[in-house]
C-alpha cells in the first residue's frame, strides 16, 4: 500500500501540472481590407466604437481528450464574436480578451482515461465527461474610410 | 418529471452551445453621452480616477432579469451614469464581466424556479475629462 502510494506521488510528480490552450492567429498588420479585423490589441487606423460584446462558448470534454461544442479559443472568436459585430455593423473587434475557464492538465486528462476504461471495464458507469466553458470579449468598431 | 427535464435539456442542447451577449454604445462626439472605449486615446486628455461599476440580480425563471445584469444595463445604467457622476467625458480601459448561462442552464433554473440563478455585471475602467484646446495667443 505504501509502495502504491510512493508511486502515485512519483507518477504525478512527473507528470505535467500545467495547462495549455491554443489558438489560431488573429489579424495582423496591415490588415486585409476585407473580412473582419480581429485584434488583441489596438486598431491600426481611426475607428469609431460601436459596442461591446462578450460570448461564452460551451462545450464537453469526453474521456478526457474528445472535445465537442464550442469551448475553444477559435470557435467563440471568429464564430460568435465576428458574427455579432457584423451584425452590429462593424468591421472589426478589438481589444479581445479569452479566458478558457477549466482547462484540463495532462494529469487530469490521464486520469479522465483512465477512469473511463475502468466505468466501461465494469460497466458500471459511462466515459467520464467535463463541462467546459470559454469566454471572450470585445470592442466593435468600423473603420472610418478604407484606412486598415 | 424526469421526462420533462431529459425533454427540456435537450431543446435547450439543440438550441446551440454559446451564449452572446452585446451593447451598442454612443459614438465619440455624436452625442452628449460619455464615450467608452476599451483602449486608449490620443487627445489631451486628465485623468479623474477610476471606476468600477457593478449590478447584481437573480434572473427569475432562469430568464428574468429583473434589475439588469447584462452589458446593456451594466453599461447604459451603471457605467454612463458613474462617468457623468465624476465630471468625466468618456472611459478609457473599460473592462468587463458578466454572468452567462447557457440555454441548458436557463431551462434548469425555469424548472427549478425555487432556485433563481445569481446573475451579475461588473465593469472598470479610468474616467477621463478631455482638455478643451486652449486659444492660440
Amino acid at each position: 500500500m505504501k509502495r502504491a502510494l510512493l508511486a502515485g506521488a512519483l507518477a504525478l510528480s512527473l507528470s505535467s501540472c500545467s495547462a495549455v490552450t491554443r489558438g489560431g492567429a488573429l489579424s495582423g498588420v496591415p490588415a486585409d481590407a476585407r473580412g473582419m479585423f480581429l485584434s488583441t490589441g489596438s486598431a491600426p487606423g481611426r475607428y469609431v466604437t460601436l459596442g461591446f460584446v462578450q460570448v461564452r462558448g460551451y462545450g464537453v470534454q469526453v474521456a478526457g481528450y474528445a472535445e465537442t461544442g464550442h469551448a475553444t479559443l477559435d470557435g467563440p472568436i471568429r464564430g460568435a464574436l465576428a458574427a455579432e459585430a457584423s451584425r452590429m455593423g462593424g468591421n472589426g473587434v478589438i481589444h479581445i480578451e479569452f479566458l478558457d475557464e477549466n482547462p484540463s492538465t495532462d494529469y487530469e486528462r490521464a486520469q479522465a482515461v483512465a477512469q473511463s476504461l475502468q466505468n466501461l471495464a465494469s460497466g458500471q458507469r459511462g466515459v467520464e465527461t467535463k463541462d467546459r466553458y470559454v469566454t471572450v470579449t470585445g470592442e466593435v468598431i468600423r473603420f472610418e474610410g478604407a484606412a486598415r | 418529471m424526469k421526462r420533462q427535464v431529459m425533454a427540456a435539456v435537450l431543446a435547450a442542447a439543440l438550441a446551440g452551445c454559446t451564449v452572446v451577449n452585446s451593447v451598442s454604445v454612443p459614438a465619440r462626439g455624436a452625442s452628449a453621452e460619455p464615450f467608452v472605449t476599451a483602449g486608449d486615446i490620443t487627445e489631451p486628455h486628465e485623468v479623474l480616477g477610476l471606476v468600477q461599476v457593478t449590478r447584481s440580480g437573480v434572473l427569475l425563471f432562469g430568464n428574468f432579469d429583473v434589475v439588469g445584469t447584462d452589458l446593456e444595463s451594466g453599461f447604459r445604467q451603471a457605467l454612463l451614469p458613474a462617468i457623468k457622476e465624476a465630471g468625466g467625458d468618456g472611459a478609457v480601459r473599460v473592462r468587463y464581466q458578466m454572468t452567462q448561462y447557457t440555454p441548458v442552464a436557463r431551462v434548469l433554473g425555469a424548472i427549478f424556479f425555487i432556485f433563481p440563478l445569481p446573475s451579475s455585471v461588473t465593469l472598470t475602467g479610468q474616467v477621463v475629462k478631455l482638455k478643451t484646446a486652449t486659444a492660440a495667443p
